[in-house]
C-alpha cells in the first residue's frame, strides 16, 4: 500500500546541504501499525512528512495506494492529503480560535464529503471521551484531551492512512496509552498507522518496529 | 468554510483586526476629508478668482489702445451678433459670456459712464451665478460716488438722456470707476444711444487650462479668435488669469506629491500588520496544508480578511472623513462655506478602492505564507 524506493531528502540552504534521508527502501501494508524510532535528528519526522506529501523526496519514488506523490505538484499533494491522510502532530496544532467540534470539522473545508455533518462529529467525540469539551476551545482542554481531539480531526475525513508524528510527546504515559490505543483502534478497522516516537509506548501495539539512524533504515 | 475561518480569528485576534481597520479607516477617513476639502477649496478658487473680475475682453478689432487703456473701454463699436459668433464657436474654454456698449456721459453735470449689459450666457449651458448685474429693462443701478453727490435713493425715478429710469439699486463703494457707472440693460442703452445691434466689448472668465508651460495661452486664444470673429482682438487680463490658474496648479501639485507619500505609509502600515499576523498564524498555515488547504484557500484566509477590513474602514472612513470635512471645512472656506456636503460618490470609491488597497498591501505577506514551508513549521516543534 506504502511502498518508498531509494527514496532520498536534502535540504539545501545558501551554504550547505543537509542529507535528511538517503536511499529509504519500505513497504507497509493496508492495515499494518508501523513504528519509527530513532534519536533526534535521525530524519523520523522528515520521513513521515515526505510519505504524506507536505515534503517532496529530493530523489526517489513514494507510491502510495498506487498515487506517485513524488511526481504530484502542490496542490496535488494537498488533494492526496484531504482525501487520504489524517496527521497527528506533537504539538497537537489545533487552531486556537475554533472550538472542539469546529476543529474537527476542519478537514471539511478541503472535501466534499457530505458524511462530514455535524452527527458525525459528535459520534467521533464520543468515541474520544470528548462530548463534553465539544464547545471549548484548546486553551481550555488539558493536553490529553487536545491531543485527542487531533486524532478526531485526522479521523474525520474517514482516511486510509494516520501519520502520527510523536503524538504521545507532550502526554503522560496514561494518555499516552489512551492516544496510542485510538490509533491502534483505527488499524484494527482497517487503517494503516506509521507513528514516529523516541519513547516505547507504542511497541506492544506495533505491527513492526523500523529503526532509522542518519537518514537510513538500520533495521 | 474560509469565511468562518477569517471571521473567527478576527474575534479571536481582535487587537491586529483593530489595528488594521485603524489603519484603513485613517487611510479612508484622510482621503474622504481631503476630496471634500479639495473640492470645497477648488469651489472656493473659483469663487474668489470669479469676483476679481471677468479676465478676458474681447473688443473691436480697431480700438485705439492709448485711448481704451485711459478710458477703460473702446470707442469703437462690434455687432452685438459676435456674441452669437463667438458662442457658436466650441474650441474656446470660457464662461459667463457678457455683452456690452459703454460710453461716457455727462449726467446732471457729472461725468460718469453709462454701461449697458446683457444677460450672462454660459457656452457650456451650465447654470451658473451671475457674475454682473441682472439688471431688468427700465431700471438702473446706480455708482456710489454718483449715489452719494446726488443724494439718489432706491426706487427714485431717474432721467437718463430723455428717457426715465428707476433706480434699482444704488451700489456700494468699489474704489474704482465703477463708482460712476450707471449700469442699465444693454437693450435700453442701445437706444439711448441710438447705437443698436451695437456693443463694445464681450466680456468673459476665461480659464488657462490645457496649456502646458511652453504654450503662451493668449497668442493661441487670438490665433482661434481671428478665425471667427477677424475684427475683433482680445485682451486677457493675466494677473486675474494667471492667478486662477496658478491655484488650480498648486493643488494639483499638492495632490501629486502628497497622495503618493500618503498611500505609500498606509500600505507599509497595513503590510507590517499582516506580516505579523502571517508570523503570527505560522502553524495554523502548516497544520491547514497537513490538512489539504491548497495556496487558493490559504491566500483566501488574508486576502479575505484584507477585504473585510477595507469594508468597514471604507465604510467608517467615509463617515469620520465627512464629519471631518464638514467641522472643520467651513470655517476654512467662509465663501463656499454653505456648499460642503458629503460626496456621495467618494462612499463608492471607497468601497471599491479600501477592500483592494488592503488587498493589494496584504499582497506580500499572503505571498510568504502561501509559499512557506509548513514542514519546516510543524517540524520545528
Amino acid at each position: 500500500m506504502i511502498k518508498l524506493e531509494k527514496v532520498g531528502k536534502i535540504f539545501k540552504t545558501q551554504y550547505i546541504e543537509v542529507k535528511a534521508l538517503t536511499d529509504i527502501n519500505l513497504e507497509v501494508n493496508k492495515g499494518e501499525f508501523v513504528v519509527v524510532k530513532g534519536p533526534s535528528g535521525c530524519g523520523k519526522s522528515t520521513l513521515l512528512l515526505t510519505i504524506g506529501g507536505m515534503l517532496k523526496a529530493t530523489t526517489g519514488n513514494i507510491i502510495v495506494n498506487s498515487n506517485r506523490i513524488h511526481k504530484m505538484d502542490e496542490r496535488q499533494r494537498a488533494k492526496f492529503r484531504a482525501e487520504n491522510i489524517g496527521f497527528v502532530f506533537q504539538m497537537f496544532h489545533l487552531v486556537p480560535y475554533l472550538n472542539l467540534v469546529e476543529n474537527v470539522q476542519l478537514p471539511a473545508g478541503t472535501v466534499r464529503n457530505k458524511s462530514l455533518n455535524k452527527l458525525t462529529v459528535i459520534e467521533l467525540l464520543k468515541r474520544l471521551h470528548l462530548t463534553e469539551r465539544a464547545k471549548h476551545k484548546p486553551l481550555e482542554m488539558s493536553a490529553g484531551e487536545i491531543q485527542r481531539a487531533a486524532i478526531a480531526r485526522a479521523l474525520i475525513i474517514q482516511p486510509k492512512i494516520i501519520l502520527a508524528d510523536e503524538p504521545t510527546g507532550n502526554l503522560d504515559p496514561e494518555n499516552s496509552v489512551e492516544v496510542i490505543k485510538h490509533l491502534w483502534e483505527f488499524k484494527n478497522d482497517g487503517g494503516t498507522v506509521i507513528m514516529v516516537t523516541h519513547g516505547a509506548d507504542a511497541d506492544k501495539f506495533a505491527d513492526r518496529i523500523v529503526q532509522l539512524r542518519n537518514g537510513t533504515i538500520s533495521k | 468554510m474560509i469565511l468562518k475561518l477569517i471571521l473567527k480569528e478576527i474575534l479571536h485576534r481582535k487587537l491586529n483586526f483593530l489595528l488594521s481597520l485603524l489603519v484603513i479607516t485613517a487611510a479612508v477617513a484622510f482621503f474622504v476629508s481631503f476630496f471634500t476639502t479639495a473640492d470645497a477649496s477648488k469651489r472656493e478658487t473659483i469663487r474668489l478668482t470669479r469676483d476679481m473680475g471677468f479676465n478676458l475682453r474681447i473688443i473691436p478689432n480697431n480700438t485705439n489702445m492709448d485711448r481704451f487703456w485711459t478710458s477703460g473701454f473702446s470707442e469703437r463699436t462690434m455687432p452685438e451678433e459676435y456674441v452669437n459668433r463667438f458662442m457658436a464657436y466650441k474650441k474656446f474654454s470660457y464662461a459667463h459670456l457678457t455683452a456690452t456698449l459703454q460710453k461716457q456721459i455727462v449726467w446732471k453735470n457729472k461725468r460718469a459712464i453709462l454701461i449697458g449689459i446683457a444677460s450672462e450666457m454660459e457656452p457650456s449651458g451650465k447654470k451658473k451665478s451671475s457674475m454682473s448685474f441682472k439688471i431688468e429693462s427700465g431700471t438702473a443701478y446706480i455708482g456710489y460716488e454718483l449715489a452719494k453727490s446726488l443724494a439718489l435713493k432706491k426706487n427714485q425715478k431717474i432721467d437718463i438722456l430723455g428717457q426715465l429710469f428707476k433706480i434699482a439699486k444704488c451700489l456700494s463703494e468699489t474704489g474704482s470707476d465703477d463708482d460712476i457707472r450707471i449700469y442699465a440693460q444693454l437693450s435700453d442703452v442701445q437706444k439711448l444711444l441710438n447705437m443698436e445691434g451695437e456693443i463694445n466689448e464681450i466680456k468673459a472668465l476665461n480659464c488657462l487650462c490645457l496649456v502646458d508651460e511652453n504654450e503662451d495661452p493668449l497668442e493661441m486664444l487670438r490665433e482661434q479668435l481671428a478665425l471667427v470673429l477677424p475684427d475683433a482682438k482680445v485682451i486677457q487680463n493675466k494677473t486675474i488669469a494667471v492667478a486662477r490658474e496658478r491655484q488650480r496648479q498648486m493643488m494639483d501639485k499638492y495632490f501629486a506629491l502628497i497622495m503618493p507619500f500618503i498611500v505609500i505609509v498606509f500600505a507599509i502600515l497595513i503590510g507590517a500588520l499582516s506580516m505579523m499576523n502571517v508570523q503570527e498564524r505560522k502553524q495554523e498555515i502548516g497544520v491547514l496544508r497537513a490538512l489539504g488547504y491548497g495556496s487558493t484557500k490559504i491566500a483566501s484566509l488574508f486576502l479575505g480578511k484584507a477585504i473585510i477590513i477595507g469594508l468597514i474602514g471604507a465604510a467608517i472612513g467615509f463617515i469620520i472623513g465627512n464629519g471631518l470635512a464638514l467641522s472643520f471645512g467651513p470655517g476654512i472656506f467662509k465663501v463656499t462655506a454653505k456648499t460642503i456636503q458629503p460626496l456621495y460618490k467618494l462612499l463608492v470609491w471607497s468601497l471599491a478602492a479600501a477592500p483592494l488597497f488592503a488587498a493589494l498591501s496584504a499582497f506580500i505577506p499572503t505571498m510568504i505564507a502561501i509559499t512557506q514551508d509548513p514542514a519546516l513549521t510543524l517540524r520545528k516543534e
